[in-house]
């Protein structure tokens, strides 16, 4: 399928420089390059507004290494809107936009509270630090409570924004005696507590067995720095890892319990039902609208995709969970522009080749492959492992079944994390269910994320192979390793698809400027 | 000192997987009952009418065609099984227990039952797969004992019409007793001064009591015993320091021996296929079902690092800190199989800590799976020996 109606630029590799940013902006026509413009200038008044009037957040500018990394907050949306017009263009912008605003203000919460920076004690005292990869919706009851988490603010985002973020913290680790095979996410985390270089602030922590093992024992760092030396007492939430087992749920549901009577113990604060409700309800709606994304993926005209669906749902499924309405506005916002573009047949690219699922952890520090997976060789990425998340519709209103209900389905949204539904919980999830959704979306590709460190993932390798060649479908492996683009490089990343697609397939790309890009010292 | 009478017949039981005692059980009748973690409560495995066996891959040469199910990231322990699984090595079992106790134990695991590996031809074969807890407390007790019902109990008397009574099991914990106290009794020979059991002989004999069945060990376990209170210790002890190894998953006695030839004494072992705790007693009462029993001290002496509880990762260092003490030694070997994740944290922690917060002197490594050629291990080692010992002369710690 081919758009012959584009406007705007088509070479897109011309923008690419040697150095850290692009040679120009790119221009969309009139109108669109006015609005990507404006919503530039947009983030960039966010950013200020937020975060650098205030003489704390200048400091922490200077007290923390990885604060630098925010600078190059508006070329990531840059990265992420290329090649886009029309609806597709404002669609981005309602996710990426808001997804900015919201770290802002996690940063500026952070600082506020941080005893180095701000010092304020009394917004500390309500303030519960969580993990990065944790489901919030241990936080739904607690509208007076400030769920934190400082490993988003000072690794999973810098990674995002600048590819060489986490390399200090993953080097600081190694040094300390952590091996080098394990997941460089984790890893820098802990990097992150063993140089002693996150806010210190909160009443409490709750950490979670998230994604892996090394992301579970990552935690034990925290917890010794946290705990031992800063004096906040932290609370485990062990969830279990075979989560479509009906003989595990009490367990999970009795950890939950526990989690929020830790949690009114340290804070002073109760638990709040009907906040909870009103929260439930727009988890829901989250739901209802990414599954009406992804119906229409399934059509030749998917609206809501790629890497701009994937950040998106991490943000509001797994950090957000209901607790904020602006996301449920933009939900609203995105399901209307996503229905306009599908009557009117739109498409984000000149042409589409290739329907593919990608599947397995992506690489962070190359976050936007995927818009260059459509450009340059016209592959759709239709969906992706991480938005593959609950399909359920939990409890939504106040009534004493749904109270009992509720602990449960907080229970089932933990274990059913992003990333960790298909981590943990057998092989059905991981391997079995990726052929269905071939199936499902009509898609002729597979594009397999190996994260050389991501154990469980890599333990299905053969697996995958081999059902791939029994149902001849094309499985692409791409080899990278999350956060440390040492090991492959971005065009290392590339050149995985670019042999692929020529010497398997023999096409040639639709757009060749993006082929080989010298991104190497890019942000 | 005078070679022990039964050494070689330990040592050839852990030359095969299927190795006599297991060949001669099965043909009296019994159903083998494989399983791969600690995390497994081993009297649940030893029901009358069944045996456990807990998974090795001695001798292993090539893991080609584990690596390419699960690549050369996951450790070498987990692929060598499944190498050793697809060539038939574990064709003698009945069934596999296999706890989640880790994501690379886990896809073994599963690896194992996608490939069909052990149950062709086998109509009551079964893979069942566990979820264990990752704290200790009352809720986590909750799950232990459930899944134990689910992935134990029931599907071995459903299968093969075991006797899974409470009586039955209090008698699989008599057994289990049985052997832990004669390998605690045989391990405190480690504590003297001129010790008269070398930390190679006794990680061969511990070992064979995850490697075969153990009610046919008994006998030589006692004689070994005796043997060991009227053995002579050498007049000039081949060893200038003790340590105590701890870490990962050790199932080859070849690497005690390497540490050993350096010149250290392996004075306690805290290991995976250890004797601590994995051959502690388990204390039953009547005021209670016995599986709880199992469970809650399973659950509560286990020092697996998938325990992530404050709790428990602060007990991981006062546990070695104890041992090492009541064992007399002069310093800690951290080590972990390469690959391994929840050991690089804990073995990374732990020898700062020990070092730092105990004052033990600590050498950290990681280790292939197989122990031949790996002359660089031996220098470290020689030199973490050299060094405590410069200190011991200074009379430092």
């Amino acid at each position: 399928m081919k758009d012959e109606n584009r406007i705007g630029t088509q070479n897109l590799g011309s923008l690419y420089t040697d150095g850290r940013v692009r040679s120009r902006r790119e221009w969309r026509g009139v109108v669109d390059t006015a609005y990507d413009f404006s919503r530039w200038l947009h983030n960039w008044i966010t950013m200020f507004r937020v975060v650098l009037v205030k003489p704390r957040n200048i400091k922490a500018m200077f007290r923390y290494r990885w604060m630098a990394s925010y600078l190059a907050v508006p070329m990531m949306i840059d990265r992420h809107t290329q090649g886009l017009r029309n609806e597709h263009l404002r669609i981005c912008h309602e996710e990426q936009d808001l997804i900015v605003e919201d770290v802002a203000k996690l940063l500026d919460k952070l600082f506020r509270g941080d005893r180095r920076i701000g010092n304020d004690k009394e917004f500390s005292s309500k303030v519960v630090l969580v993990d990065e990869n944790e489901m919030q919706s241990i936080m739904m009851g607690f509208p007076t409570v400030v769920p934190l988490s400082r490993e988003i603010a000072s690794t999973y985002i810098p990674v995002l924004l600048n590819q060489r973020a986490a390399l200090h913290y993953i080097d600081v680790a190694q040094e300390y005696g952590l091996a080098g095979d394990v997941c460089p996410m984790p890893e820098a985390e802990a990097g992150v507590s063993i140089d002693d270089d996150a806010p210190v602030l909160g009443c409490c922590a709750v950490q979670c067995n998230t994604t892996c093992d090394g992301s579970l024992m990552g935690n034990s760092v925290i917890s010794k720095r946290l705990e031992l030396e800063d004096g906040i007492p932290v609370f485990q939430l062990a969830t279990p890892l075979r989560h479509r087992e009906d003989d595990v749920q009490e367990y999970a549901a009795q950890e939950i319990r526990n989690a929020i009577a830790f949690i009114e113990e340290k804070t002073g604060e109760k638990w709040d039902w009907t906040h909870y409700f009103e929260c439930a309800k727009r988890v829901n709606y989250a739901t209802e609208c990414r599954l009406n994304w992804l119906e229409m993926n399934r059509t030749d005209y998917p609206q809501v995709f790629g890497s701009n669906l994937a950040l998106y749902t991490e943000t509001n499924y797994m950090a957000i969970s209901g607790r904020l309405k602006v996301f449920e506005d933009a939900d609203r916002k995105i399901s209307a522009l996503a229905e306009k573009a599908f009557k009117k047949k739109r498409m984000a690219a000149n042409e589409y080749r290739h329907r593919a699922i990608i599947w397995g952890v992506q690489s962070h520090y190359y976050m936007d492959f995927l818009v260059w997976l459509l450009n340059c060789w016209g592959i759709v990425p239709l969906t992706d492992m991480l938005s593959m998340v609950n399909t359920r519709m939990i409890a939504d209103t106040d009534t004493p079944e749904n109270r009992e209900q509720a602990i449960y389905d907080i229970a089932w949204l933990t274990e059913n994390m992003i990333m960790r539904n298909r981590t943990h919980g057998g092989y059905k999830v991981l391997l079995d269910e990726l052929w269905e959704f071939v199936e499902e979306f009509n898609a002729d590709m597979v594009i397999l994320w190996e994260h050389m460190s991501c154990k469980a993932l890599d333990g299905m390798h053969g697996m995958f192979e081999e059902k791939a060649r029994e149902k001849g479908i094309h499985l692409v492996w791409v080899s990278h390793d999350l956060f440390d683009p040492r090991v492959i490089s971005r065009q290392g990343v590339r050149d995985q698809i670019n042999s692929y697609m020529r010497t398997v397939m023999n096409e040639e790309p639709v757009d060749p400027s993006l082929e080989i890009l010298n991104d190497a010292e890019s942000w | 000192m005078k070679d022990l009478k039964y050494l070689t017949w330990f040592e050839d039981l852990l030359q095969e997987a299927n190795n006599e005692l297991v060949v001669r059980a099965r043909e009296e009748g019994k159903r083998c009952v494989s399983y791969i973690c600690e995390n497994s409560p081993e009297p649940l495995l030893n029901l009358d009418g069944c045996f456990s066996v807990r998974l090795r891959a001695p001798r292993t040469g090539s893991m080609e065609m584990a690596t390419y199910y699960m690549t050369s990231f996951l450790c070498e322990y987990s692929r060598a099984l499944l190498e050793r699984a697809i060539e038939g090595g574990y064709n003698f079992s009945d069934c596999l227990i296999a706890p989640d106790g880790c994501s690379m134990i886990n896809r073994c695991a599963e690896n194992m039952e996608l490939l069909h590996t052990m149950d062709k031809g086998k109509e009551h074969f079964f893979y069942e797969h566990m979820e264990i807890p990752m704290k200790a407390d009352d809720n986590g007790l909750n799950l232990y004992v459930l899944q134990c019902k689910n992935h134990i109990l029931t599907p071995l008397k459903e299968n093969f019409g075991i006797d899974v009574s409470d009586a039955a099991i209090r008698k699989a914990v008599t057994e289990h007793n049985r052997v832990c106290e004669l390998i605690r009794a045989i391990g405190e020979f480690r504590k003297g001064e001129k010790p008269v059991i070398t930390g190679y002989e006794y990680s061969v004999i511990t070992m064979a009591t995850y490697a075969a069945p153990k009610a046919m060990l008994i006998d030589r376990l006692e004689e070994t015993l005796e043997e060991l209170r009227k053995r002579e210790p050498d007049v000039k002890s081949p060893f200038r320091v003790r340590v105590a190894l701890v870490g990962s998953e050790i199932d080859d006695p070849e690497f005690i021996k390497l540490v050993e030839e350096t010149g250290a004494f392996v004075c306690v072992d805290r290991y995976c296929y250890g004797s601590f705790p994995g051959r502690d007693p388990i204390t039953l009462t009547d005021d209670e079902d016995a599986l709880t029993q199992i469970c809650r001290q399973y659950m509560y002496r286990a020092q697996c690092p998938r325990y992530m509880n404050t709790a428990k990762l602060l007990e991981r260092r006062s546990y070695v800190d104890r041992l090492a003490r009541e064992y007399g030694a002069d310093g800690i070997l951290y080590e972990q199989v390469k690959f391994c994740d929840p050991w690089a944290y804990d073995r990374m922690l732990g020898s700062h800590i020990m070092r730092n917060e105990y004052g033990y002197p600590v050498l950290s490594i990681d280790r292939p799976y197989t122990v031949s050629g790996v002359g660089q291990l031996r220098t470290r080692i020689q030199a973490f020996i050299e060094s405590v010992e410069i200190k011991k002369l200074h009379g430092g710690s």
